[in-house]
């Protein structure tokens, strides 16, 4: 409980609006450019790499909040996003960002974890449904003879392994061009300081 | 028209919340699903009264109904079940099913179209407000409308970016390869820029006593009426009256 204050600092607590607006507008963008993924926890995987991963909880949590006020379904998967906040910020504590090979593992586990939540929660809740084009894969293999838990977990196995690590790629990606400046003043910074050895190839201020 | 509607949407936060959630609650009491069905028709009678009808339609239209429509696709045609009603080859439609999928999605209908209404009457810097004086910590009640607050801002911003990269030869349509590589270069420069607005806003902040102990006051005014009493004291009488008819009567 003492972490879990101290997480909590005046600059990372000013994170968490812009990782729940990064989140909601990153899913925008997706619909923008019509890929057929989710990739929106991008913000709060940011925020729990440079914030620690209860400050990634609440951004996930608080983003699905605001999710919830266009689309009331997703409320009831507050506790998948909170889970990718925390196991991001926990492995990322263990040095399991710091390169693109370890990060690829990450969202592995983030992954496996979204998963096992998702999975109760779209067969229980909602019937197996989730109103998205992936729920014709679930059909497919319900139509294949497979019963509803293990079509649901078909299902989620390929949309979110796809999904959450290549959002903890783009995340990734975007912590290594932050400067060195910003991340020293970030809790967990320092993780990330000196690791772009050719600066020269760095754009100023982006 | 405009008193009724003034009124619904003049009630204090809370009172909205508690309506919201009677609403959600009481199909969850009642047997059967045509008391659920009645939930959102109910909402729409309300946000029809407050004027907020579109949007609410629209968010239903768009949250809800594909969910509904797919748990009644998957459900009755999968679910375990011997009463066939219809079939086609090797699909056919059971009753079982159909009745399980009514069983749900009206339970789903029911509470999501509560809380579309519930976000539709309620202004969130009121409800945040509300919050601060039961006594949640101003930090957090900042965080909820400040993420609301940069949302839109963010939203132009993700566009003038668009417009740069495509000037600068970012191509955003054609195949998905070509459209995935699009999204890191609009992606990447909004992100940076919106993280790197912390430390000012931070010493914003700071220059305005947000971290100090002290009694906060604000120029945000909320005051419970006497409509908001008498609206809970329905909702009490209401809420009673039903748990009195279904476990007593």
């Amino acid at each position: 409980m003492k972490n879990f204050k101290k997480d909590f600092t005046l600059i990372s607590i000013l994170l968490i609006p812009i990782g729940v607006a990064v989140n909601v507008v990153a899913g925008e963008l997706v619909e923008i450019l019509k890929i057929p993924l989710f990739l929106n926890q991008i913000g709060t995987m940011i925020v729990a790499m440079v914030a620690g991963p209860w400050v990634g909880a609440v951004t996930g949590g608080v983003s699905k909040l605001i999710f919830g006020i266009f689309n009331p379904t997703q409320l009831a998967f507050m506790p998948v996003a909170m889970a990718s906040g925390i196991v991001v910020g926990l492995m990322a504590k263990k040095g399991f960002t710091k390169n693109a090979w370890k990060t690829a593992f990450t969202g592995f586990i983030v992954a496996l974890v979204a998963i096992l939540i998702a999975t109760p929660t779209t067969v229980i809740v909602f019937g197996g449904a989730s109103g998205t084009g992936s729920d014709t894969i679930t059909a497919v293999l319900l139509a294949s003879g497979k019963e509803i838990w293990a079509s649901v977990f078909t299902q989620k196995i390929f949309v979110e392994s796809i999904d959450k690590i290549l959002s903890i790629m783009v995340a990734y990606m975007i912590v290594r061009k932050m400067s060195d400046q910003y991340l020293s003043k970030q809790k967990y910074g320092h993780l990330y300081l000196n690791m772009n050895q050719n600066k020269h190839n760095r754009k100023i201020g982006a | 028209m405009e008193r009724p509607g003034k009124f619904i949407l003049n009630l204090y936060p809370t009172t909205k919340f508690l309506f919201a959630f009677c609403l959600m609650m009481t199909p969850l009491l009642l047997p059967g699903y045509l008391y659920s069905y009645m939930v959102p028709v109910l909402c729409l009678v309300i946000a029809l009264i407050a004027g907020k009808t579109k949007l609410y339609v629209n968010f239903v239209l768009k949250g809800l109904v594909p969910i509904v429509v797919m748990i009644f696709l998957l459900q009755s045609f999968f679910y375990p079940g011997d009463t066939v009603l219809w079939s086609w080859s090797i699909f056919s439609i059971k009753q079982e099913g159909i009745h399980f999928s009514l069983q749900l999605t009206s339970k789903i209908l029911a509470i999501g179209s509560s809380i579309v209404l519930f976000f539709q009457i309620t202004k969130i810097n009121d409800l945040s407000r509300a919050l601060e004086l039961m006594g949640i910590s101003p930090k957090a009640t900042y965080v909820l409308s400040a993420a609301l607050n940069i949302i839109p801002e963010m939203r132009l911003q993700l566009l003038r970016i668009m417009d740069a990269q495509k000037t600068r030869g970012v191509e955003t349509e054609g195949s998905l390869t070509i459209r995935m590589k699009a999204f890191v270069p609009a992606l990447t420069p909004l992100i940076l820029s919106s993280f790197s607005s912390t430390d000012e806003k931070a010493i914003t902040l700071e220059s305005r006593a947000f971290t100090a102990r002290t009694k906060k006051t604000s120029l945000h005014h909320l005051e419970k009426t006497k409509s908001d009493h008498v609206v809970r004291a329905l909702l009490v009488i209401a809420v009673v009256s039903i748990l009195i008819g279904r476990f007593f009567l």
